[in-house]
């Protein structure tokens, strides 16, 4: 059995059951125009008077876009009735395309998915062949609403009294999905708010930094990280109404407490275990010589980052970080006190034993620590027991407190709803302060380089950046900050910009290479690079640029020419050119402050302008 | 497992678990049919195919989605959104209704008589409502949202004011221009582009969406070149395109910026959460928003499986598609497929 059925005899299946006119959805490009191809082998031509039907509208739309007029497909449209409609055709004739079958001329166009976004494109049939689309580079299974898209151009308001969608198999199908698009309901939407440099730049034009914070909690993006915040708060008020119910005990914070206490008694028998040949008065400070303890040695301070035993003789030593960030090495017995004071250290398993942060937060508040600072009190018995005077008893009222068995009976539980109860203010407060943060990380980038003043004002260079509203919109303004665009010419500015807004990998082959354009391309690159902490560079494909500035650079060269010098469709070729136009405009859009550079876009635009790139706005 | 076990279990899988298993194992994969999926697959190295193997066997273990084509493929996302369960189509034992024959499924096909144009009630109430709210219009696609676009351009343009439309793509911007010149005369339409202007002046401007947040943007920092006090209403078409993860977030920061003065009017084809949306718009804006939700197709849909050999069946059991009902496929469906994937992969494999 064939891995799909022949286009012609889909064809004549659905003109024999009345199913025409339909859409064909298949999985490629080239799929739809070798299933056109096809009708060329097998004689099934429509009747005269219908060919000249379809004679007459491609007339009238060719005296509106002149570049129909030697589309190659035309034989076939007119002998049989069927067209082929996919992003690599001129948008021109997408567009006669559509006509045809509004005029109901047509029996079949063949098209791929791309279709279904938003082309107003009705049929009495869709044809699906597929359950799956490739996206990326990666094959993703069609959604709900995607089908559903699909599924929609089948019946015609006014035209039918019923529409179809015929699934016939291709290997790239799958009818579970199929079915669950075509009978479920359709799946809720996310919002996808990202921030961009642009959009950093022109609201903190607008507004002060002050008032961002409420306008980013306008997005849907917000709307719908509260809802999800909501739900976490409705569980914190169910943990937190469980934590009250313990009621009041002696002492406020009865589940830190409790901990400590029971911490510092485990400490103190595993203290008298493990380090039987400590002297007494190192064994009665090991217990705070813990990561973030501040201590004094030989009258310097200095921030404990680990304990550990030296190798040989088992002795407690310290690694430890002192004024101008050394990090040394002692044995314990050379700490001279302990200083009631610790730092929030986060440890690593590596060296220094901590995270860089933690690092230099803790240099830094070494700095600034006043000369004196208060000692801890630790006594040390005759028999190596260690009592700490003042702060137990201040600390740690359990012993004696008659609260105590209920503390020690609800502990356990307790404290895993307070685990949970940290957890979840942690999630909510993420949640709410989402945006803002991604917001900030814009705003320190932008600083960085000069866009935003100290005090999140636009700068002189940022008050034009902001007129950058594209994507890679960091990689051309620092281009232009670089002098990179000066003295260059029309075609090669066009070349860099379409092979900065170029994103399909989809390979081509432009022949002939261009000196100029390469080291330009070249120097590019090396700054896309620089920049890629901050935002993604772009492919930067020289054949790319080739193909634009070609078409600049020769400004009396034909289209046909021009698509004959490359393998890329001609459909691509023009949403290329289009976006370069887009990209040329943001520059010339720059004229009060560039009037150089504003000057040689205008006239690249001027000259992309022209041949099939001006038959449609 | 032995090359001919591992090539009878990849014979019985669905060509997209197929996809999944060849995913960074082979070149191009997306490119291949079933049969040179598993050829290609059976080629690989002795320790890649014992890769496979494992990777198959975890696929196979996974309860919800066992390797038969009817049944696997449920949306991957959020369980507790309605309607998600599994389609009741495996419990066949009693059916309600017999399954229905070919000839009932193509039965009153054909083009009815002309009627004089009345609106339905849903697109009449979209227009009333948007006199003193914002509306978002949800419906399936084809079922008539231009109308409403229409009427509302005509109420605002009748009381002087502006009118933007915006679309998410060039091309259907473009169709709509052209549409718009029709019904209200080419002189009260133009369009705006990146780089190029036609009849800016014109009461209805068409643009994309881009288009449309820059200008806003530009409004926001003082530096207009386009009146938009005058601006009543804006009609953000496909409005779906919210979610789209490149461009989505212009149409948040558009509808966040959108002059309070303005009338919002989104069109949007069939969402799962239209409410959500309402709710959001409601609660940045100064009118609230009012949400038509019109889920039926206008024109019923039915359908059907093909075979490569010519033969048509209904897909369904049932004649019309209905939904959130789960589905059952039709008997002579579920034998035809399971017919081509045994044909179209068993001569090499099942030797
Ligand atoms: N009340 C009505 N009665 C009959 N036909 C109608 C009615 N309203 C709209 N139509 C017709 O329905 C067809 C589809 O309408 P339209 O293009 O507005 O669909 P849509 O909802 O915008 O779909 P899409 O999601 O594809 O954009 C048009 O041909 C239109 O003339
Ligand atoms: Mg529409």
């Amino acid at each position: 059995m064939p891995p799909a059925i022949h286009p012609v005899d889909l064809l004549r299946v659905l003109r024999h059951q009345r199913l025409t006119p339909a859409i064909v959805f298949l999985t490629s490009r080239r799929a739809c125009d070798e299933a056109i191809a096809s009708f060329e082998h097998r004689q099934i031509p429509i009747p005269p008077t219908r060919s000249a039907a379809i004679t007459q509208v491609l007339e009238k739309m060719i005296t509106e876009y002149p570049s129909i007029a030697d589309h190659p497909l035309i034989p076939t449209v007119q002998h049989y009735g069927v067209a082929a409609h996919h992003a690599g055709h001129l948008p021109s004739w997408k567009v006669a395309v559509e006509e045809l079958m509004r005029q109901g001329c047509l029996d079949a166009v063949f098209a791929t998915t791309t279709l279904a976004a938003g082309v107003d494109f009705p049929a009495r049939t869709v044809v699906i062949t597929q359950s799956s689309v490739r996206k990326d580079r990666d094959i993703t299974e069609l959604t709900v609403n995607e089908i559903q898209q699909l599924a929609g151009r089948g019946g015609r308001r006014g035209k039918d009294f019923v529409g179809f969608v015929v699934v016939t198999p291709s290997p790239y199908i799958d009818l579970g999905p199929i079915a669950n698009g075509l009978t479920n309901h359709p799946e809720p939407i996310d919002s996808q708010f990202v921030v961009s440099y642009p959009m950093v730049l022109n609201l903190l034009k607008a507004h002060t930094i002050d008032h961002i914070q409420p306008i980013l909690e306008k997005s849907f993006a917000q709307f719908q990280l509260n809802q999800r915040a909501d739900a976490y708060e409705t569980k914190l008020d169910d943990v937190e109404r469980q934590l009250e119910a313990y009621g009041q005990r002696e002492c406020a914070d009865w589940i830190t407490q409790w901990q400590s206490f029971t911490l510092a008694k485990k400490h103190r028998s595993h203290h008298r275990l493990k380090t039987r040949h400590d002297p007494p008065e190192v064994s009665a400070r090991l217990a705070f010589l813990t990561p973030g303890r501040v201590v004094e040695l030989s009258k310097d301070h200095a921030i404990v980052l680990r304990q550990y035993r030296s190798r040989g003789q088992g002795y407690a030593m310290l690694t430890v970080v002192r004024s101008r960030g050394r990090i040394v090495e002692y044995p314990a017995n050379a700490v001279t006190a302990v200083i009631d004071e610790v730092v929030d250290v986060a440890e690593a398993r590596k060296f220094p034993w901590c995270t860089p942060h933690s690092l230099d937060h803790a240099i830094e508040t070494l700095e600034h620590f006043p000369t004196r600072l208060r000692r801890l009190p630790i006594r040390v018995d005759q028999d190596g027991t260690t009592i700490l005077t003042e702060t137990l008893s201040d600390e740690f009222p359990c012993p004696t407190c008659p609260s105590r068995p209920a503390c020690q009976k609800d502990h356990p539980q307790a404290l895993k709803l307070r685990q949970e109860d940290h957890r979840l203010t942690k999630t909510i407060h993420a949640l709410r302060t989402e945006l803002w943060h991604r917001f900030q990380q814009h705003v320190e980038v932008l600083q960085k380089f000069g866009y935003l003043t100290p005090a999140c004002q636009l700068t002189p260079d940022g008050d034009w950046a902001r007129l950058i509203r594209i994507n890679h919109s960091l990689l051309i303004t620092e281009l232009i900050r670089m002098g990179a665009f000066e003295g260059i010419n029309a075609s090669l500015l066009a070349g860099v910009l379409a092979s900065i807004a170029h994103d399909d990998d989809r390979p081509a082959s432009f022949l002939g290479r261009h000196p100029a354009l390469a080291s330009t391309l070249g120097q590019v690159r090396k700054i896309a690079h620089s920049l890629s902490a901050y935002e993604e560079p772009p492919l930067l494909r020289w054949d790319i640029a080739a193909i634009a500035d070609r078409w600049i650079a020769e400004s009396t060269l034909p289209w046909s020419e021009l698509i004959r010098s490359t393998t890329m469709a001609e459909g691509d070729i023009y949403r290329l050119l289009a976006r370069t136009l887009e990209y040329l405009s943001q520059l010339h859009g720059l004229r009060a402050t560039h009037p150089g550079l504003a000057d040689v876009a205008r006239d690249a635009m001027d000259l992309i302008r022209r041949d099939v790139l001006q038959e449609l706005p | 497992m032995t090359h001919d076990a591992l090539a009878t279990q990849l014979a019985d899988l669905p060509v997209r678990l197929l996809h999944h298993l060849a995913k960074n194992r082979v070149p191009r994969h997306f490119r291949m049919g079933k049969n040179r999926l598993i050829q290609s697959l059976l080629a690989l190295s002795p320790a890649q195919q014992a890769e496979v193997a494992t990777a198959l066997a975890s696929l196979l273990q996974e309860p919800a989605r066992p390797p038969k084509p009817e049944k696997s493929a449920k949306p991957k996302r959020q369980p507790d959104a309605p309607s998600r369960q599994s389609p009741p189509h495996q419990r066949h034992s009693a059916p309600a209704e017999p399954a229905i024959s070919t000839k009932i499924l193509f039965e009153g096909i054909g083009v009815p008589p002309p009627r004089p144009f009345k609106p339905d009630d849903w697109q009449q109430e979209a227009i009333d409502r948007l006199a003193t709210n914002d509306v978002i219009l949800s419906a399936p696609t084809g079922s008539g949202k231009t109308y409403v676009a229409v009427e509302a351009m005509r109420r605002a343009i009748e009381t002087e004011q502006t009118v933007i439309y915006t679309s998410p793509l060039k091309a259907l911007s473009n169709t709509k221009l052209t549409e718009f010149s029709q019904i209200f005369g080419a002189d009260q339409v133009g369009i705006l582009t990146g780089d190029r202007r036609d009849n800016p002046q014109a009461p209805i401007l068409v643009m994309t969406t881009e288009i449309l947040r820059n200008l806003l943007y530009d409004a926001a920092s003082g530096e207009i070149d386009m009146r938009l006090d005058t601006l009543g209403l804006i009609i953000l078409d496909e409005s779906q395109f919210l979610a789209d993860p490149e461009r989505g977030v212009v149409w948040e920061e558009t509808i966040i910026f959108a002059p309070a003065q303005s009338r919002l009017l989104l069109l949007s084809a069939s969402i799962g959460n239209p409410d959500e949306v309402e709710t959001w718009i409601s609660s940045i804006r100064s009118t609230s928003c009012h949400l038509i939700h019109h889920r039926n197709r206008s024109v019923p849909l039915r359908a059907a499986y093909l075979d490569p050999s010519g033969k048509l069946a209904p897909f369904f059991r049932a004649r019309d598609i209905a939904h959130g009902k789960g589905f059952a496929f039709h008997p002579e469906t579920k034998r035809l497929f399971a017919n081509y994937e045994d044909q179209t992969l068993g001569p090499r494999y099942r030797r």
